[in-house]
């Protein structure tokens, strides 16, 4: 059996349900280490805080932020799976079935750029990324609700043949920038090379990436955890107002490219929103985050 | 852990005073958010005296808190979550928001310029940073819709009165005596940059060695 509209539709709703009650379990246990390690007070009872509203949220399946944000999704197609009927449509009629039906209801984030009209639906949304998975018998999807915190402080910039301390440099840049407005401690994607959309991509999908995971590419391993200590010795800290903990971990994708090389650098705020589940022909939707 | 402090809102101008930048509070009593910018537009033009205002907004507590409104079966509002939203984004407006009301409280989430500072300074007002992504906690200390008005805006724009009951803890951002955690830490960073961006070639380099 094929994998249908329906079973699309549904599966896709689900995932942003899910995500919005629930902090992953990689993040809560890097909060809680973070906690510990933390030497300010105000900072060590900010987490505290953070760490029962997450709590709260997933004991009493509540909302962990009235900001839901706008759905993004990153779906890989597996090449052993076959597909009946408007895929695309059933992401965006399962949103607004969604919107129309969840409780408690969401607030309106849908957001016209020409007018700032917001409302529950909007012109490609939700926005989805496509990729293959060769020879997976399933379609992988993630997704992860982007609102201020975890959209609005993303940058990129193209750099000719640059160095790492070039790279580094663009990336701290980009967190004093942020300094104290996204909801730290966060998540920090970099992508380094490709094109301008690749590479924006890239980095976006660094924050997906489990806290703990280590890199494969061991030069990108030594500056992850050379910028993580960078970045919390900035003093931002949890919510900041100070402290230790303004990230939980950098992660780096890069691409080879032209030697025009873009470095792309996206946040996602403490709450670190992603989730993700395998869908199978028979319509078994198996949650893995 | 020491009791955290209660205060009253709308605060008193002594207790306003009372507060210094890094201290932690349980706030009581009513305050008024909106989340939104075409609302805090509104506002500047009330003070300017060209709009009504919907209900008096002197030495009071606004926050840029949003939150989901509705009208209850048994009649009044009810207010499902609360949450607060990023104050910068209304750095232009405030300075004349606070003047114009004398507002002894303002807050949200990461924290207002200096030109915000200034004008708290001159008038007896903190900034309180609620956490962003504390839904559940927040808005279990809400008691009582009080008033919501301008309905016709989507509802986490709506100027929104509740009385509420230990809420927080928040901790205060920015003092009525100019001391901005926000300017502190921002300057400190700033000023960290080159030992940071030394230690970063310090450990290039040794990574390289390693290789
Ligand atoms: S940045 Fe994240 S946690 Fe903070 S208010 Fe926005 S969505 Fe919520």
């Amino acid at each position: 059996m094929p994998i249908t509209y329906e079973m699309m539709k549904r599966s896709t709703a689900q995932l942003y349900e899910w995500s919005l009650r629930k902090v992953p379990d990689d993040t809560l246990e890097a909060l809680r280490r973070a906690r510990e390690a933390e030497t300010n007070v105000v900072a060590q009872r900010t987490l505290g805080i953070l760490l029962r509203s997450a709590e709260m949220a997933e004991t009493q399946d509540r909302l962990v932020c009235s900001d839901s944000g706008v759905p993004t999704y990153t779906i890989a197609i597996g090449t052993g799976v076959r597909l009946e009927g408007d895929i695309r449509r059933a992401i965006v009629d399962g949103f607004e079935e969604l919107v129309a039906t969840t409780n408690p209801p969401l607030l309106k984030h849908v957001t016209n750029p020409l007018t700032n009209e917001r409302g529950y639906q909007g012109k490609d949304m939700p926005l989805v990324t496509w990729d293959i998975a060769d020879g997976a018998d399933h379609v992988d999807i993630i997704c992860q609700p982007k609102a201020l915190g975890s959209g609005r402080w993303a940058a990129l910039e193209i750099f000719t043949f640059p160095s790492l301390e070039q790279i580094e440099r663009y990336v701290m840049e980009c967190v004093l920038k942020a300094g104290s407005q996204h909801c730290p401690p966060v998540n920090i994607g970099v992508g380094i090379g490709g094109s301008f959309d690749h590479c924006a991509k890239m980095a976006a999908k660094a924050t997906l990436r489990p806290y703990g995971t280590v890199n494969p590419e061991p030069i990108l391993a030594a500056m992850e955890e050379r910028l993580l200590k960078a970045v919390n010795a900035t003093g931002f800290g949890p919510m900041g107002t100070g402290g230790d903990t303004t990230a939980l971990g950098v992660h780096i994708d890069y691409c080879a490219g032209h030697g025009f090389t873009p470095v792309a650098v996206a946040f996602n705020c403490w709450i670190n929103r992603r989730t993700r589940a395998k869908l199978y022909e028979d319509g078994r939707l198996e949650r893995i985050e | 852990m020491e009791e955290i402090r209660r205060v009253r809102m709308p605060l008193s101008r002594e207790d306003a005073l009372s507060l210094h930048a890094g201290d932690m509070v349980l706030l009581d009593g009513e305050l008024v958010i909106t989340a939104g910018l075409p609302t805090c537009q509104r506002l500047a033009e009330c003070v300017e005296g060209r709009r009504e205002l919907p209900r008096p907004l002197d030495g009071v507590g606004l926050f840029h808190l949003g939150s989901y409104s509705r009208e209850a079966p048994g009649g009044g509002f009810e207010v499902l979550y609360m949450n607060p939203t990023t104050s910068t984004r209304f750095n232009a407006l405030m300075p004349g928001l606070i003047r114009g009301f004398g507002l002894t409280a303002v807050g949200g989430k990461g924290g207002l310029d200096a030109a915000c500072v200034n004008a708290m300074r001159e008038v007896g007002c903190v900034y309180f940073s609620f956490v962003g992504g504390g839904a559940p906690l927040l808005s279990d200390a809400i008691r009582e819709v009080v008033s919501v008005h301008w309905n016709d805006l989507v509802s986490h724009y709506r100027l929104v009165t509740l009385r509420v009951e230990a809420l927080g803890p928040v901790t205060v951002g920015i003092d009525a005596h100019g001391n901005s955690l926000y300017g502190d830490l921002s300057q400190a960073a700033t000023d960290r940059m080159p030992a940071i961006m030394a230690e970063l070639g310090r450990e290039r380099d040794e990574a390289e060695h390693m290789r």
